[in-house]
């Protein structure tokens, strides 16, 4: 695979914070006190011969942090997205929580993604877990709204407004 | 289950000291010079009287070993001295019986719990001493429906149309540098071959071990799986004691066609000194089914992926990869799905346990082909992380080229929880059981799918390695 040529962005992080990822790029979230929770989210869309390439990284410096990660993607036509993403936790970072979603929808036959969540755990008392997804819209959901007399473009822009849309 | 079976799970976890897995190199038949150049291949050639083409093949792939990197990523691989290495040691010659395999030998494999009796109860007995295969036996049953288990190298002299039509197809020379060293100097491996339709209901069963200290033990196994037929290939392995550092890079290739299934198990417990470095694929066609087993339990650095390439409609692939790190180990393990045809499913299931500053690392791919349409794939992994030096990472690639498909992917990290040890505890368990049971009851899921005596080894050798973890 290709190394990433975006550059590093980092972002330190000292109180509870809830941060939306705006544009595609290299991002590293350091969490640097003890105690603190933060929120990431990400929607990012990608339409013709796009690539699109999100890079995060979080990073666990303290003891008892907590981290809640969503990246959610759109690929339409002959778009590529590229999702990477990766929780590090340092040693004698005791209780971390750490979670992170990657969610990717693929419009097109011709789109593509690659999806890399890593962990790095180096501490025994923690909870993390990543979970990512690939898939398309599900048919039965454009059926649903097709058959309430929606046309099918207007029914996948419905969807699709609702999958990028920050969920609490 | 059997005596034989109890006996040899009896006999067979490492509850022994180390010192007594230990043998002298005294009494080989051929010993190779330390070292590989052009003219170790050649005299390795030589001795078995090969054809002139898997010579061709040998010396290749040794120029294409001189020109590739190590890889970049995974494990540290720096301790290993090739320079002083041997690559062919030839224990004994080929017995017919048992009775025939010399004393020396049959303690070895007393040592290791291979029962005699075993024989009997199992489809065949393979067992690797060193770099050849020395004893074997297959049921005469089987040997009727024509279905062939001879060592490699015995499968080149009597069958080299069908090596020759498949060796090196799946995983080509180059596929990575320790392919590349495999294929230049193997020795050994097993050679199976199923017919079209046949069924082979009991597991075939091979054991590998390293004797000589600093041999390479390259082996080389080819699975062809016919048409609709099915096996289950169980290959074991236990290593003595020595103390420099020796090396295992084998390559396993398996083809199975329309509508077979082959299974293939490995329990790997290596010495914690060896390097073991595997390059493992199947190439599954139209509604064919490959599953891999793979526990990893020693060894001190472990880098394996068994794969599958889905080239058939229809085609499924399914992965249960175990492994246990502990003190000074990195077991860089994981499974590879390439799905190039439609309708193709991949499932892989991986769970680890690190202890006592042990490393261990999940290390995958999917890779979904713009062709390859109404594809699933699921890969699940679960660490299990038991104290503050030892780390955890999972590595997982998933390249998605169309949309008509299903992609899941999830990881979890997670210690022994207060709250379990406390309601054992509270029921007069003590913290040590209690933890072995959590244990247990982790990797209870993968384990069942073991055949029954392996199931109950993996039992013990958990409890054996998680003794004294209790800080």
């Amino acid at each position: 695979m290709k190394k990433s040529t975006l550059k590093p962005q980092t972002v330190i992080i000292d109180k509870d914070t809830k941060h939306v990822i705006e544009q595609p790029g290299h991002y590293i979230f350091e969490i640097i006190k003890p105690g603190i929770k933060v929120d990431i989210f990400s929607a990012i869309q990608a339409h013709g011969e796009e690539t699109k390439e999100l890079n995060v990284i979080i990073h666990h410096k303290a003891a008892k942090t907590t981290a809640q990660t969503t990246l959610k993607a759109v690929g339409f036509d002959k778009s590529t997205l590229i999702m990477k993403a990766k929780i590090l936790i340092d040693p004698d970072c005791q209780q971390t929580e750490s979670f992170l979603t990657e969610r990717v929808l693929l419009l097109s036959k011709d789109a593509h993604a690659i999806a890399i969540p890593d962990l790095e755990i180096l501490t025994d008392d923690v909870k993390c877990s990543h979970a990512a997804s690939v898939t398309q819209i599900p048919e039965e959901q454009i059926f649903y709204l097709t058959s309430r007399g929606i046309s099918r473009r207007t029914a996948e822009d419905m969807i699709v407004e609702g999958f990028l849309k920050m969920t609490e | 289950m059997t005596n034989s079976n109890i006996k040899k799970t009896n006999s067979k976890p490492s509850g022994l000291s180390s010192t007594e897995f230990s043998f002298s190199t005294a009494g080989y038949k051929h010993i190779t010079k330390p070292g590989l150049t052009e003219g170790t291949i050649r005299e390795i050639s030589a001795i078995k009287n090969e054809p002139k083409w898997m010579l061709d093949i040998r010396l290749r792939a040794f120029r294409q070993y001189q020109l590739l990197n190590t890889p970049p990523w995974g494990a540290d691989l720096s301790g290993i001295d090739f320079d002083n290495l041997r690559y062919f040691l030839k224990a004994s010659d080929e017995k017919l019986s048992w009775d025939d395999v010399p004393p020396e030998v049959k303690e070895t494999f007393d040592r290791l719990g291979i029962p005699e009796a075993e024989r009997d109860v199992l489809a065949g007995v393979k067992a690797q001493y060193d770099s050849e295969v020395v004893y074997g036996s297959l049921k005469s049953v089987w040997e009727k429906d024509g279905v062939i288990f001879l060592s490699m190298d015995e499968g080149l002299e009597k069958y080299p149309d069908l090596v020759k039509e498949y060796f090196g197809k799946v995983i080509a020379s180059n596929d990575n540098k320790y392919a590349a060293l495999n294929t230049a100097v193997w020795s050994g491996g097993s050679f199976v071959y199923i017919p079209k339709g046949v069924e082979v209901k009991m597991p075939l069963q091979t054991y590998f071990r390293i004797n000589a200290e600093l041999s390479g033990q390259f082996e080389r196994s080819l699975i062809i799986v016919e048409e609709g037929a099915k096996v289950h290939y169980v290959e074991g392995c236990t290593a003595p004691n020595f103390s420099s550092t020796s090396l295992h890079s084998a390559v396993v290739e398996i083809f199975v066609k329309p509508g077979a299934t082959c299974q293939y198990t490995t329990i790997q417990n290596w010495y914690k000194n060896i390097y073991n470095l595997v390059t493992k694929r199947a190439y599954v066609e139209t509604e064919g089914k490959m599953i891999w087993t793979d526990f990893n339990m020693g060894s001190k650095v472990t880098m394996k992926y068994p794969g599958y390439i889905l080239a058939g409609k229809g085609a499924v692939g399914e992965t249960l990869s175990m492994a246990l790190a502990g003190e000074g180990q990195h077991q860089d393990t994981g499974s590879k799905a390439v799905h190039l045809a439609p309708y193709t499913s991949s499932n892989i299931v991986s769970k680890s346990i690190s202890k006592s500053g042990g490393r261990s690392s999940y290390r995958g791919l999917v890779k979904i082909a713009p062709d390859a349409h109404h594809c699933k794939s699921s890969v699940i992994c679960d660490a299990l992380i038991l104290d503050p030096e030892s780390r955890t990472d999972t590595y997982p690639t998933n390249i998605i080229e169309n949309n008509q498909v299903e992609m899941q992917h999830e990881a979890t990290v997670s210690k022994v929880g207060d709250d379990q040890l406390f309601y054992l505890m509270s029921r007069g368990i003590n913290e040590e059981k209690a933890k072995k049971m959590i244990v247990n009851g982790f990797i209870a899921d993968l384990v069942k799918k073991l055949p029954m005596e392996y199931a109950l080894e993996m039992n013990r050798l958990i409890d054996h390695e998680m003794e004294g973890s209790v800080g």
